[in-house]
């Protein structure tokens, strides 16, 4: 237990200063209008003050109660973000079975032990698969494989 | 056209071969997702939304709907026989189905749970059946004010009944709402939020968002939680027959879930979570012996499956017939209507009675597919329990990445799926819930179009929302549970703590 809930501080403070740029943001760059007839730039500020105001009370109220601990799983994500961000990098370049591969290689370092054999099969796998239902199946046409070079 | 037109004409669309393949097909994978521990149904739904842009849109729905209403099924397998419940809606059947299974009668709590959907589902159907065309013929009345009131109220129930915190959730609502403006502003034409790219034209994709919040960051939270057992059961056929006491017993709970579970389903804000815990709390309150609830009592399985399944039939009413998504799955129901520029309203019924008629005609083959898959194929399901999510979840992780680079073949829709990943799991580990950012988002635009119609007819004078008698109808009501959550706000303390586990 912590003396304060950090989570609700935490939370408060990012969504208040969430809604604090979207008002500003829509305030200086879209024509706000009149209640009459609204211009593009009216809900959004409304909506930020309105996020503003409750980030601001989930805040408050965060640091007058205590609040349970709480911890970040920073393997799995640093892995599962890391696998997606090279099958973004990778798929216009290389196509999709190697970018699979990559997204299945790098996903599994979420866990130990590392079993590179397991991991290769289970890519292969799951590559055969996204070719059958995507490219066969449902006709999408998507690169299986490209030659960069 | 009569009731009966509308029966056939959905019997016709439902029974052509493609929409029955895809009925089947959604009912398999929404037991299969259902049972596995790990996967909800709207991570699963959330998967298939790229696979939908390349069906016609009937198909499409018929088959989402077979994997909403399966999970309801295939959920109730874990918690029975492993005391994990497979969704949060089924997990209450684990407080009596598990002491069933312990005692040796796991095949009849199974059986029992199948007939109870069943028949939660039928009844749930008929509801659905009877009811929309007169919510269809009062919601034709309405106008934008109507409209915007009614949205507001949605919004602001399901973000506050039922969760821990309502301040927190309705932050989420107007976060969804935000995140829903960037793109093309419909009527100046203005682009908004966009910070110069073009890709965010057309606003952000709801595919991408679904996924990044319900995929990628349920798939990082499970990694470390979800223990998979080994159920080293054989059930067998004898072993699911019911005793006659078990019989006796069952009936009634089943009719007073289905009542139950038809209320909370059609009502915005609530749904399955709620229906079920609902109908066991009144089993265990009507029984004449309490202590037997806990140690096996088969109404405290019975009860809250039937709700659970009738609710999940009858949160179509106010999707289909006003557009409005009673919980996040009919969000993302609707938002897959829209991707194939079809707006679910009182419309919906009079110019697409095909798809209308058909998905309903196709909810009684689904169930009926599930019955079959249950009953005589449970064997399969319990082996399925056994399937590690170390092989899970990089399948998880490639669907999503295939499936969202398929619909426009962009890499960057991909990106905007990691980006809402790495949001998805800050806003878990803060506890703010996505869900009702996912309805926020769906419903933002349809909300400021109104609002402002609503406000050029009135000249800009608010007193439109109070002035017209349905409208103020549902403003009264919002006002009642905003208060109601502001008061418990400040008592800070949660009500209902049984509901945390949504």
């Amino acid at each position: 237990m912590y003396l304060r809930d950090y989570r609700d501080v935490f939370a408060g403070g990012l969504l208040a200063c969430a809604g604090i740029f979207v008002a500003l943001y829509a305030a200086r760059h879209y024509a706000l209008g009149t209640l009459n007839q609204m211009g593009p730039g009216m809900f959004p500020v409304w909506l930020g003050a309105i996020l503003a105001v409750i980030g601001a009370t989930i805040l408050i109220s965060g640091l007058l109660r205590p609040g349970p601990e709480f911890k970040p799983d920073v393997r799995p994500f640093v892995a599962v973000i890391a696998g997606l961000v090279a099958f973004v990098l990778t798929v216009d370049v290389l196509g999709m079975i190697p970018a699979i591969v990559l997204l299945v290689a790098a996903a599994a370092f979420a866990e130990r032990p590392y079993r590179p054999l397991t991991v290769l099969i289970l890519g292969a796998a799951l590559a055969s698969i996204a070719v059958l239902v995507f490219r066969v199946g449902l006709g999408v046409p998507i690169e299986p494989m490209r030659w960069p070079f | 056209m009569g009731l009966l037109d509308n029966l056939l004409l959905g019997l016709s669309v439902a029974l052509t071969l493609s929409n029955l393949f895809w009925c089947f097909v959604g009912v398999v994978l929404g037991m299969f997702v259902g049972v596995l521990p790990g996967i909800g149904s709207l991570a699963a739904i959330s998967l298939l939304l790229p696979v939908t842009y390349h069906l016609d849109p009937t198909s499409a729905i018929v088959m989402l709907a077979g994997v909403y209403y399966g999970t309801a099924y295939g959920g109730s397998i874990a918690s029975i026989l492993l005391n994990l419940p497979g969704t949060p809606a089924t997990a209450v059947a684990a407080l009596d189905g598990y002491p069933m299974s312990k005692q040796g009668r796991a095949g009849v709590a199974l059986l029992m749970t199948t007939v109870g959907s069943f028949v939660g589902a039928s009844i749930g159907i008929l509801i659905l059946m009877f009811f929309s065309p007169l919510v269809v013929s009062v919601a034709l009345k309405f106008g934008p004010a109507e409209y915007f009131s009614m949205m507001l109220l949605g919004l602001v129930a399901a973000s506050s009944i039922g969760t821990a915190s309502p301040a927190k959730g309705i932050s989420m609502v107007v976060l969804g709402v935000i995140l829903g403006l960037v793109g093309a502003d419909i009527e100046s034409g203005l682009t908004r939020f966009t910070f110069g790219s073009m890709n965010l034209y057309e606003g952000i994709s709801l595919v991408a968002v679904a996924m990044g919040l319900f995929g990628v960051s349920e798939v990082i939270a499970s990694i470390r939680e979800v223990r998979t057992g080994v159920p080293n059961r054989h059930i067998s056929f004898a072993s699911m027959i019911p005793t006659r006491d078990d019989v006796r017993r069952s009936w009634m709970p089943m009719l007073r879930g289905s009542g139950i579970g038809s209320f909370f389903g059609a009502l915005p804000g609530t749904g399955g979570v709620i229906a079920s815990f609902m109908a066991y709390a009144i089993e265990k309150r009507v029984a004449q012996e309490p202590a037997r609830f806990g140690q096996g009592a088969i109404e405290g399985i019975v009860a809250p499956e039937t709700a659970n399944n009738a609710s999940d039939q009858t949160a179509f009413i106010p999707t289909l017939t006003l557009g409005i998504p009673g919980n996040v799955v009919m969000a993302l129901m609707i938002g897959a209507l829209m991707i194939h520029g079809i707006v679910p309203g009182p419309q919906l019924m009079t110019k697409h009675p095909d798809l209308f008629w058909g998905l309903v005609m196709s909810f009684w083959i689904g169930n009926l597919m599930l019955l079959v898959l249950n009953i005589p194929l449970i064997g399969i399901w319990v082996r399925v329990l056994t399937i590690p999510y170390q092989l899970l979840y990089p399948a998880v992780l490639m669907f999503v990445c295939i499936g969202v680079y398929s619909i426009n073949n962009n890499a960057f829709d991909v990106g905007v799926v990691v980006l809402f990943g790495i949001v998805g799991y800050v806003m878990r580990l803060l506890d703010l819930q996505p869900a009702p950012l996912l309805l926020g988002f769906v419903l933002g635009p349809l909300l400021e179009e109104n609002l402002r119609r609503a406000l050029l007819i009135s000249r800009g004078d608010f007193l439109v929302f109070v002035e017209r008698p349905i409208s103020a109808g549902f403003v009264a009501v919002t006002a009642a549970i905003l208060a109601w959550s502001t008061v418990r706000f400040i008592r800070n303390r949660p009500t209902q703590e049984v509901l945390e586990a949504e």
